[in-house]
């Protein structure tokens, strides 16, 4: 007894998503439901096996009415560096794109070169600057002192007032090219006659930049800034490595402080907690990120 | 946007944004160069104050780790390799199929899947760390590669997925048509047609899944507590806690270890690789 060809065709399409739709719901599903659950129950290394009892919402309310809470400096710490980031990278990037969409011949292989800062492992790019930014030897306070910018080397990382920034000079960094990169993209798809019409009504350069190149680039600009937002703001790497969330707490972000809850103080349902917190942000930014993309362009 | 009220010959006017492109690029990219330059140092020469531009000394002793505590760097190479390639194989192995069924043919539940696959890609790595490292010490694979690898592949699948798609939905559908005419059924049209022709968004995707997992910190640090076994990154971070003050050409030595595959992925990919960013991120 053989099916029709149709027959079998119907259900044998599905064959081809099931395997990565199983794995995504057995290692993504599945967790994400679990850690709902673990923030709900109080499981910590002592309570490991038989945790059962639900104690609500009680971790929650207790990270963010702590007096002194880690939770909300987090919180805070977490926004600060975003926004900081978010501001110069893609000033700078878009800078950057502009310049290297002018047609000289080299212009697309320099331009793709600078990916290498953005492809390099987050936790090598975290050493790199941890030793250009150290007291002793390091090369930016060598910079800052030959230029008579100050007079001793700052204790970057070491300093609670300066620490933030060192993390955040290193993410402007990485975040550059990727800015650059997506910005140049839909740079390059304005068609040159618009511009050429422009400067036969005598445009001027400012002119040209908010009439003609941020209107027609608008969808790129908001998903690189979406985008760049959602990465920045679930920071592990850099801060674990340059900072480990200190000194005192200076540079605690929300990732970093999840970590530590569960697998430094073994407080698995505090850490479930905290991360899921970082989640809901994330999960707004995303819905925002959706709905943009969905005007934009007809991907779903 | 050229504008340039001085006129400059064509000539002189591509030495000029030339050269200036290249400075951006050298002011840019000077921390890679400052990693390899540090790794050739002696310690002597490191705390030389102004910092040399160039190592008077060239030496290549920091490349040979003494495994202290059971722990060398080409070991940890090794497991990097092992685990990135791994994951590259299993996201491969389940993306491709994935992403050409979702552009090619019309399912239920296709507009939620893609979804969640968009919703995955925004995640913090954090968010399942902890119930993963709960279910790993219960299905006991705690502290061997498949931990790893697993929560790497829920990094790379959704983005190779995503960007697939996009490639498959840009080849036109009458190739596969065609080859089904002549006998082939939608497996073997598959494997025979769509994969060959869309090489350039494999081979990124499958670049992309191995460099995540070569660069991940998170999940080998916190699901492998055997010292030999840590990747790079992993091992690289055990390295500089455990030893009393950090010995900055040591650890350069190791981060070269670790961009190096990184720069030959990047040489001998690099014009697919811009195309390959922009389609999996901004549209989706």
């Amino acid at each position: 007894m053989k099916k029709s060809r149709a027959e079998a065709g119907d259900w044998a399409k599905y064959l081809f998503v099931l395997p990565a739709l199983l794995f995504m719901l057995a290692f993504i599903g599945y967790p994400i439901i679990y850690n709902i659950i673990l923030s709900l129950r109080d499981v910590s290394v002592m309570t490991f096996q038989n945790a059962k009892e639900l104690v609500g919402l009680r971790n929650y309310v207790q990270l963010f009415t702590e007096s002194n809470g880690i939770l909300n400096l987090s919180i805070l710490n977490t926004f600060f560096y975003t926004a900081v980031c978010l501001i110069f990278q893609f000033s700078i990037g878009f800078a950057f794109a502009i310049f290297f969409a002018l047609r000289f011949r080299y212009a697309s292989f320099l331009r793709g070169l600078a990916m290498i800062a953005w492809m390099v492992p987050m936790t090598i790019t975290g050493l790199m600057f941890k030793y250009m930014l150290s007291p002793s030897g390091g090369l930016i306070n060598e910079i800052l002192m030959a230029l008579h910018l100050v007079k001793e080397p700052v204790e970057w990382l070491i300093n609670g007032k300066t620490a933030m920034w060192g993390i955040i000079i290193t993410n402007i960094w990485v975040g550059i090219p990727f800015n650059m990169i997506l910005l140049a993209t839909g740079i390059t798809t304005i068609p040159e006659s618009v511009y050429e019409s422009a400067n036969i009504d005598g445009a001027n350069f400012l002119q040209k930049f908010f009439c003609i190149t941020v209107p027609m680039i608008r969808p790129a600009i908001m998903s690189v800034l979406t985008l760049g937002f959602i990465y920045t703001f679930k920071v592990f790497d850099l801060v674990f490595i340059m900072t480990n969330g200190g000194p005192v707490n200076a540079t605690e972000v929300l990732s970093t402080l999840a970590y530590r809850m569960s697998f430094v103080e073994f407080n698995f349902s505090k850490g479930a907690t905290v991360s899921n917190v970082l989640f809901i942000i994330l999960f707004f930014v995303g819905l925002f990120y959706l709905r943009l993309i969905r005007q934009n362009e007809e991907v779903m | 946007m050229k504008s340039p009220a001085w006129r400059l010959s064509d000539q002189h006017r591509e030495w000029l944004l030339n050269g200036i492109a290249i400075a951006i690029c050298a002011v840019f990219l000077f921390p890679i160069y400052w990693l390899i330059v540090t790794s050739l140092k002696t310690e002597a020469e490191i705390f030389r104050t102004p910092p040399t531009l160039f190592p008077t000394a060239v030496q290549f002793k920091n490349y040979i780790v003494e495994s202290s505590g059971g722990f060398s760097i080409y070991r940890s190479f090794f497991n990097s390799m092992l685990i990135s390639l791994s994951t590259m194989v299993i996201s491969m192995a389940l993306s491709t199929p994935a992403a050409y069924g979702m552009a090619r043919y019309n399912m239920s539940f296709k507009k939620t899947m893609l979804l969640l696959f968009l919703v995955t890609q925004m995640m913090p790595p954090t968010l399942i760390l902890t119930p993963l490292f709960i279910i790993f010490k219960q299905a006991r694979v705690l502290n061997t590669y498949l931990a790893p690898i697993i929560a790497d592949c829920t990094i790379a699948i959704p983005f190779s997925v995503l960007t697939l798609r996009t490639y498959f939905l840009s080849i036109p559908k009458e190739l596969e048509e065609s080859a089904r005419i002549d006998g082939c059924n939608k497996f073997v049209a598959f494997m025979r047609i769509m994969i060959p022709v869309s090489y350039p968004g494999v081979i990124v995707s499958a670049a992309f899944s191995f460099l995540f997992a070569w660069g991940n910190l998170i999940y080998p640090l916190t699901y492998l507590t055997n010292q030999a076994m840590r990747p790079l990154t992993a091992g690289i971070y055990n390295f500089i806690i455990a030893e009393y003050g950090i010995s900055w050409n040591r650890v350069m030595a190791f981060g070269v270890l670790t961009v190096l595959p990184v720069i030959v992925i990047f040489i001998s990919l690099q014009k697919y690789l811009v195309g390959g960013l922009t389609t999996g991120t901004v549209k989706g």
